[in-house]
């Protein structure tokens, strides 16, 4: 079942003639995949650090949520002691937003975004490497494949898609959700992935990095692959992404990110999954209430959402976006105005497919018989249910099992099946 | 492979390229590595040159040399004592650096930025040109295991004094002595919130990754319950902010007075010395030498190897016999693991590997400074600002997909477009001999990976690249083999 996807369970395998190296070098051997129509675009956004669900979609008629969190709270929706723009936004009358969050309302009320509350994995190390180590591979135990989920998810299925930007890891290095046999490129800015200098020199350059990464070794891949890149980007030409990038993300690197999403996507390139990480939320010190640390997060998170939400809402029937983080933090505050490891979290799906306008939840309360462990928020929704819907109904993919080994999901009406 | 005569001038004259730059070569860059004989590593072993690669940051010629007139064994000993090599240009390289020597309440006064990258500068020019490459191997291994932002509050300038009076101290020492200075290290309580950490709601941020990170490993069997009480014990373990600013303090006002138990282990109120005892059982547990078995055996060798698990725990037994002396951990590692393989497996470069490999075996010129720097931040490894308390990680699969910043990096360092470094190829070329664009391309190869490119690739390179300018060609094979999938493994 893992070995398909798995590429640390490829053994090293030297074979008599080399191609592009000496003869030292590892070489790798291949595996083939099941065949279907493509779906949705996947982008994939992490939370990186335990982003404090609690404060995100705020509880707000829950009581205890006050009690023990008296400084960080998030007031009330009517609240009259707290200043307005200080409020958390009311969805249901029991979950609100964080004000921060504002931007993200449009496309809650338009249906597109939908909240998941405790939510999260069965892992109580509140390890944040362990936590996010299984949750990108999509496990309960480490000793599954070490491939990550998604490209698990693309390794089996073949959408007779080809493209070098196949999947795309928005950023410096490939997150570990994107890792496996489907080669995924990092990438930082389409408009900044080219060599420089002299053209034709350049060009030599390139044509001889083709043949050095011409081998059956697993970096010759990944040089072929970015060679690929090279090229179908310089097709694109510059003045036409200059016209794609206008709508208002914010000025931050996860901002300029989601441009690139945006642009791939446009663009047709043949972009099929995404990731891209938001760091900083690992907030025990400080962490700040309806203002402050954690709302300056948020204000990006929201900001940029809203801005792609905007500009590829021509496209939003084809798109999925998942908001998701390690694991939620402790119910309770602490004496440095921040919060510690918790469990249960919050998992956000945004797009044309979602049953959105809604958060779904089976709430577990915050009073003292109900919190789990250590004081946190309990899971009552693994967040394999909500992934592996959206690959059942949104990516055409079945092969739930070699996506998450060893889980069974239930599916709890999350996304709706591709029109 | 045996190399003809031809190709061992060559290679011999390569060696004193380093000597022969001009009037405004730096000081440091003068002092040569003077070695009577090149003789036998040109005898082609390839193996020895694998070791090396994977044990420096990129070999030098002089080390190559070294080690192939004392043999791999007796160059790992040498290097195993870094006190016993006299290291004049690492020190020179680093003697601007005025700030690397100042302590916290000096450092303060500075500006920011100029810490913060002097910092950065001193790093890379100590991996590039000091001798003891296993010290600086060590000092970075030990720089990922407790990890600590710039990023983060006061870190700016109080991580200059852990660099040196931490991790530099003991990277080579005994394990108990380097956690003892982290657990006080000014830098790491605020970097992971204890200076926050008071009795009336504990802040457990350090004390999990002390146990989770810096000793037992996740599954070195503590429970939630042990974190929440160790980070009792270290309530009041914080930071003065005014007089002596920068230094360690326990503040008896935060601290947690009561009865704790950590472990198993029931720990009478004792103040400071609550945290301490427990680091003390910490730093000896058998948890814990294997945590560091593993992840140093890793930084050193192929996991997938079959024989990595018993070498783990023969280093882990090693270490605990000698009383917590990394040194005995290494030997098992080195000696046992890295230089008794007979077919040496490679390791995939990290960015630094591949950034400081160009540089050092280039015999490049460098300051070290902003373009170099901004190159491995493009690469995903900007030095001192990982942000998560894991440190970089050392597995293939973080790396691999950021292949198109290393090629920027090789078309940069090949083509001498980063200021402050200086790459004198003509002068490479000359010191080997190298009359045409074949010649140059085989003495590059020689230089960076050990041999010449292996054919076939090695005439389809050449007739991709051969018909530029003259003077392009050879600044073009360079750019192709610093990009060549062989140059990203060590």
């Amino acid at each position: 079942m893992n070995s398909a996807a798995d590429c640390e369970a490829c053994r090293w395998v030297v074979p008599a003639a080399t191609a592009g190296g000496p003869a030292w070098m590892p070489r790798l051997a291949f595996h083939p995949a099941n065949r279907g129509p493509r779906g949705d675009v996947l982008l994939v956004v992490f939370l990186r650090g335990a982003a404090d669900s609690l404060n995100m979609v705020v509880p707000h008629g829950e009581d205890a949520y006050y009690r023990i969190r008296p400084s960080l709270a998030i007031p009330r929706p009517n609240d009259r002691r707290a200043g307005a723009a200080l409020r958390s936004l009311d969805l249901d009358g029991f979950f609100g937003l964080h004000p921060a969050l504002a931007p993200l309302l449009p496309a809650y009320h338009a249906g597109h975004l939908a909240v998941v509350h405790a939510c999260g994995a069965p892992d109580e190390s509140r390890s944040h490497f362990q936590a996010m180590e299984l949750m990108e591979r999509g496990l309960t135990n480490l000793h599954g494949p070490a491939s990550g989920w998604i490209s698990r998810h693309l390794a089996s299925l073949d959408t007779g898609n080809y493209s070098p930007l196949r999947a795309v890891a928005l950023g410096e290095r490939v997150q570990r959700s994107l890792r496996g046999v489907v080669p995924a490129s990092a990438l930082q800015s389409i408009t900044d992935y080219h060599l420089g200098g002299d053209p034709q020199a350049t060009a030599r350059l390139q044509a001889a990095l083709a043949t050095l990464y011409a081998g059956n070794d697993p970096l010759s891949e990944v040089g072929r692959e970015t060679l690929a890149v090279l090229e179908t980007l310089a097709g694109l030409g510059a003045d036409r992404y200059d016209s794609l990038l206008e709508a208002h993300y914010p000025d931050s690197d996860f901002g300029m990110g989601l441009r690139q999403v945006a642009a791939l996507v446009q663009a047709e390139v043949g972009l099929e999954a995404a990731a891209i990480d938001l760091g900083g939320w690992d907030t025990h010190f400080g962490q700040g209430s309806s203002e402050g640390l954690m709302a300056g997060l948020l204000a990006d998170l929201a900001q940029g959402l809203a801005a792609l939400h905007a500009d590829l809402i021509n496209r939003i029937d084809d798109l999925t976006v998942v908001v998701m983080s390690e694991f939620g933090r402790r119910a309770a505050e602490n004496a440095s105005l921040g919060t510690d490891h918790g469990h249960g979290g919050s998992l956000f799906v945004l797009g044309g497919g979602t049953e959105g306008g809604k958060v779904h939840a089976q709430w577990p309360g915050m009073e003292p018989g109900q919190l789990f462990g250590p004081g946190d928020l309990a899971v009552t929704i693994d967040y394999r249910d909500v992934l592996a819907e959206i690959c059942l109904r949104r990516l055409n993919n079945e092969a739930l099992g070699a996506i998450f080994p060893d889980y069974s999901p239930v599916l709890r009406g999350i996304v709706r099946p591709r029109a | 492979m045996t190399m003809e005569r031809r190709e061992f001038l060559k290679l011999a004259g390569l060696v004193a390229a380093g000597a022969t730059f001009s009037a405004c070569t730096p000081a440091y860059r003068i002092i040569a590595d003077s070695l009577e004989s090149p003789a036998k590593w040109l005898e082609g072993d390839t193996r020895a040159f694998r070791i090396l690669n994977r044990l420096t940051y990129g070999p030098t010629l002089a080390e190559r040399q070294l080690a192939a007139v004392i043999g791999v064994q007796a160059w790992i000993e040498e290097q195993l004592d870094p006190a016993s090599l006299p290291d004049p240009r690492g020190d020179l390289s680093v003697r601007p650096l005025t700030s690397l020597t100042l302590d916290a309440a000096d450092l303060a006064a500075w500006e920011r930025d100029d810490v913060v990258a002097e910092l950065k500068r001193g790093a890379l020019l100590r991996r590039v040109y000091s001798h003891r490459q296993l010290h600086e191997t060590l000092v970075e291994f030990w720089t990922d295991h407790f990890n600590i932002s710039v990023e983060k509050g006061a870190c700016w300038y109080l991580k200059t004094v852990d660099d040196r009076q931490v991790i530099r101290r003991h990277a080579l020492g005994n394990f108990r002595d380097l956690l003892w200075a982290s657990a006080h290290s000014p830098a790491m309580l605020v970097y992971l919130d204890n200076q926050a950490n008071d009795r009336r709601a504990p802040n457990e941020n350090y004390a999990r990754e002390l146990l989770e990170l810096h000793t037992l490993g996740v599954d070195g069997g503590y429970a939630q319950a042990d974190v929440m009480e160790m980070a009792r014990c270290l309530t009041g373990w914080t930071v003065k902010d005014r007089f002596w600013r920068g230094q360690f303090a326990f503040q008896s006002g935060m601290h947690d007075e009561g009865a704790k138990k950590v472990l198993g282990a029931l720990i009478e109120p004792a103040g400071q010395a609550e945290a301490e005892s427990v680091i003390e059982r910490l730093a000896v547990h058998p948890a814990t030498a294997l945590h560091l078995a593993h992840k140093l055996t890793r930084r050193f060798l192929d996991p997938s190897l079959d024989r990595v698990p018993e070498l783990e725990r023969r280093a882990a037994a090693a270490f605990q016999a000698s009383g917590g002396e990394i040194e005995a951990m290494l030997r098992v590692i080195l000696l046992d693991g890295v230089a008794a393989d007979p077919d040496p497996t490679p390791k995939f470069k990290r960015p630094i590997n591949f950034v400081t490999s160009g540089l050092r075996m280039l015999q490049t010129t460098t300051n070290g400074g902003r373009p170099v720097q901004d190159h491995l931040n493009h690469m995903g490894q900007p030095l001192f600002e990982w942000p998560t308390p894991d440190g970089p990680p050392d597995e293939m699969a973080s790396w691999q997909g950021g292949l198109f910043a290393r090629w920027e990096f090789a078309y940069d360092l090949a083509r001498n477009e980063m200021e402050g470094t200086e790459l004198s190829l003509k002068e490479l070329l000359k010191a080997a001999q190298a009359e045409t664009l074949e010649d140059a391309f085989d003495a590059l190869g020689n230089l960076l990976l050990g041999a010449p490119l292996p054919e076939p690739a090695r005439t389809e390179v050449l007739r991709r690249i051969g018909k530029v300018p003259e003077h392009d060609g050879p600044a073009l094979l360079l750019a192709g083999l610093l990009a060549s999938p062989a140059f990203q493994w060590h």
